[in-house]
């Protein structure tokens, strides 16, 4: 075989992201000669999905400081548990995002073809926790209605009231339209609380759960910002099937999209090696000039490489914790609608202020907990896997014990007479990212995203870009292989006799 | 052997993945399984890595999902997706060639670590129309090396076949040119993926039927006009 450096490529991507295995999906029919590297041994990067075994590794290097972005990480297993299932029976997603049915990310792997190596699952319903009103009493969790007829069939909410949310439902979905506009634009950049209170006169509990269906972690998303991804809720509704909005890839969320972009990538003929980082670059030349850690050293056109740059300063961290939990909780996933498939995912809001942090303060940011079941092949049958996140305040260190707080709290309130057991726990710490991706000539550079619990499309942009910049000959030649952007025929016998 | 288009049987799908050393003949396996065709010098796989076959059994139809390793064994970078999850492995060795056969036997090993425990994996010593026997096409092949007599032979039946009882293996000798034996793998793997992996390894896992695991997937295709306006919420 020849060697690496024989080789003039193309393109050299470093990291195999999920924005990085973008880019390899879409450049998979380009003749482009790639080559496709990752220092980890592992694909998905900041998209990577765990077994137990690698988890336990991945902290180590967390607290070794070998995975920029990252700190505060542990594993513990509480002691007297029982049940855990071998390390290879669980799949912890770094990036547990759902994705909403409207969302671009689907509509390039429908129109790539790549989405037939992937399965996915829906994500049901959206509950609020609630605490109790007094220390006899259990907390409980009330399901958010998100369609006319849920409203109407709920009781939590009086009459009046979800004569209010109705109105607004049905506002969102034509917010974009006069005359919803003239309604919403001069106040398009106050807190969207603060609207739905004076424009729609709801209380603090419809207010909160509407914020909820905004995914707002701070919990202060402006007007516009706020309806923007209510409505994409709204409208993603029954896209793909009853009673869903938004769907998860099974077997670790976004690790999976990575790893089917990156398959698509070999099958088109770009190469693949996985413990082999960049250690240097001399882009200042033409061309690029890199060595490897292999001691390569390899000549390219373009270059992608990964950011670990930590973030924006003053962008609060984010702690998250990650619990096996040894019960199936059944009562979460269940249909709401008729012929709608069984959810897998299931998500709780804790409102700000609905729990309290370890000196007593009650917390200042929601907590938002994505709940897994085994049909997301991430835990074995009778258990499901915990997702907590929450900002990191100002001033204060890791949320851990808020977390945990939140954790114990929602098993009480799911238990019937036995609190369900959490049998193991990996918590961390990660920096709030930036939006900002970068390009100077043929270098491309992806950074760390800030955490999102439904995944963001600006990501895509960004890597449409990247495609550009190698594809810029070509382009140059034909405006229109532009259009045809992550849109590929079927490979012969790729997909015969599917969906039958 | 392929679709009959008879009455409805239950049908699952069966991930089954492709391993051995390069040159052996994987994707050639897979072509005569999936075409009835058969490429003399083929370039190594690019292209049809991802391939659907149904398999008729008296009872149920498996389709098979085909993962070839699409080149990404080169540098030992699989992806974990590649085996997790799979209920089949076919691990392919060249029977003129000795040292397929140790890396074939790697690839055991890496699957009985890496892969799910009840995963089905047969051996199967490709190339048999370059040796004297089977195949019925009496060594044509012009690699058929230098042994003279057209018998190029490296690996004896009685040595993998030992090996893979051994290892509880499924074991085959193929040629994929003729076509000799090919059908059968296929057929002996769907038979011998006991009928309760097919209802939880994939989709739901829930008690009922294997049916149901279909309808909990989300099916991308089946999607409604991106621009209508109306999700469902009214």
């Amino acid at each position: 075989m020849e060697s690496l450096s024989d080789t003039f490529w193309d393109v050299v991507i470093s990291g195999t992201g999920l924005q990085q295995s973008l880019l390899a999906l879409a450049l998979s029919r380009s003749n482009k000669k790639i080559l496709h590297i990752d220092k980890n041994d592992y694909y998905g990067h900041h998209e990577a999905a765990l077994s137990l075994q690698e988890a336990e590794s991945w902290v180590a290097a967390v607290q070794a400081h070998a995975k920029p972005g990252y700190s505060h990480a542990s594993v513990t297993k509480p002691e007297g548990t029982t049940g855990l299932s071998f390390p290879r029976a669980y799949s912890l997603a770094l990036a547990p995002q759902f994705i909403h049915a409207r969302s671009a990310l689907l509509q390039q792997l429908v129109s790539s073809g790549a989405y037939r190596q992937v399965e996915f699952v829906a994500v049901g319903s959206f509950f609020i926790f609630k605490p109790p009103q007094d220390a006899s009493q259990k907390p409980t969790l009330a399901r958010i209605p998100s369609t006319r007829e849920d409203v109407f069939a709920t009781t939590d909410i009086p009459a009046k009231a979800k004569r209010g949310l109705m109105k607004f439902l049905k506002f969102v979905l034509d917010y974009e339209n006069s005359p919803q506009t003239e309604l919403w634009q001069p106040d398009a950049n106050i807190p969207l609380t603060e609207f739905l209170s004076k424009q729609f006169k709801m209380d603090n509990q419809l207010q909160t759960y509407i914020t909820t269906l905004s995914l707002s972690l701070d919990g202060k998303i402006t007007t516009k910002d706020g309806l923007t991804v209510i409505h994409r809720h709204l409208t993603s509704m029954g896209m793909y099937g009853p009673g869903f909005a938004a769907i998860y890839p099974k077997w670790g969320g976004l690790s999976e999209i990575a790893q089917v972009s990156c398959r698509a990538g070999a099958v088109g003929g770009a190469v693949y090696m996985l413990g082999n980082g960049v250690k240097t670059v001399d882009d200042y030349t033409s061309p690029i000039e890199l060595r490897l850690h292999s001691g390569d050293i390899i000549k390219t056109r373009a270059f992608v490489e990964e950011s670990d740059s930590i973030g924006v300063i003053g962008r609060p961290e984010t702690t998250r914790l990650v619990a096996i939990i040894g019960s199936d909780l059944k009562a979460l996933f269940e249909t709401t609608i008729e012929g709608a498939p069984v959810p897998a995912v299931a998500i709780v809001a804790f409102p700000a202020g609905s729990i309290s942090t370890a000196d007593g303060k009650a917390s200042e940011y929601p907590v938002y907990l994505s709940v897994h079941s085994s049909d997301t092949g991430e835990c074995p049958k009778g258990q499901c896997v915990c997702y907590l996140t929450t900002l990191t305040p100002q001033e204060s260190g890791p949320q851990d014990h808020l977390l945990t707080q939140a954790l114990d709290s929602f098993l009480l309130s799911v238990s019937d007479d036995q609190v369900p057991q959490c049998l193991y726990k990996l918590s961390y710490t990660r920096s709030g990212g930036s939006d900002g991706d970068g390009e100077r000539l043929f270098t491309i550079h992806f950074s760390l995203k800030p955490v999102t619990l439904s995944f963001d499309d600006s990501a895509l942009e960004n890597v449409r870009k990247a495609w550009k910049i190698v594809m810029c000959d070509e382009i140059m030649r034909d405006e229109a292989v532009d259009k045809d952007y992550m849109k590929f025929t079927d490979r012969q016998n790729a997909a015969e006799d599917d969906e039958t | 052997m392929a679709d009959s288009g008879n009455a409805p049987k239950p049908s699952s799908s069966v991930k089954l993945v492709l391993l051995g050393e390069a040159a052996v003949g994987k994707s050639s396996l897979v072509l005569r399984f999936v075409n009835n065709d058969f490429q003399e010098n083929k370039e190594p796989t690019i292209g049809a890595a991802f391939l659907t076959q149904k398999c008729n059994l008296p009872t149920r139809t498996i389709k098979f999902e085909i993962w070839d390793t699409a080149g990404q064994e080169r540098f030992a970078s699989l992806a974990p997706m590649y085996y997790r999850n799979a209920q089949a492995a076919l691990v392919v060795y060249d029977l003129t060639k000795p040292t397929s056969l140790i890396k074939a036997k790697h690839w055991v090993a890496e699957l009985q670590r890496q892969a799910s425990p009840g995963i089905v994996i047969a051996l199967v010593g490709n190339k048999l129309d370059l040796t004297n026997d089977g195949a019925g096409s009496g060594g044509e092949g012009e690699g058929a090396g230098a042994d003279g007599e057209g018998d190029a032979r490296k690996v004896t039946t009685e040595e993998a076949k030992t090996y893979a009882e051994e290892e509880g293996l499924l074991f085959f000798e193929t040629s994929a040119k003729t076509g000799y034996n090919v059908t059968e793998v296929f057929t002996a793997i769907a038979n011998a993926i006991p009928e309760t992996s097919l209802k939880t390894a994939r989709g739901t896992g829930a008690s009922h039927a294997a049916a149901r695991s279909e309808e909990q997937r989300v099916n991308l295709n089946g999607a409604r006009d991106p621009n209508a306006k109306e999700g469902c919420a009214c």
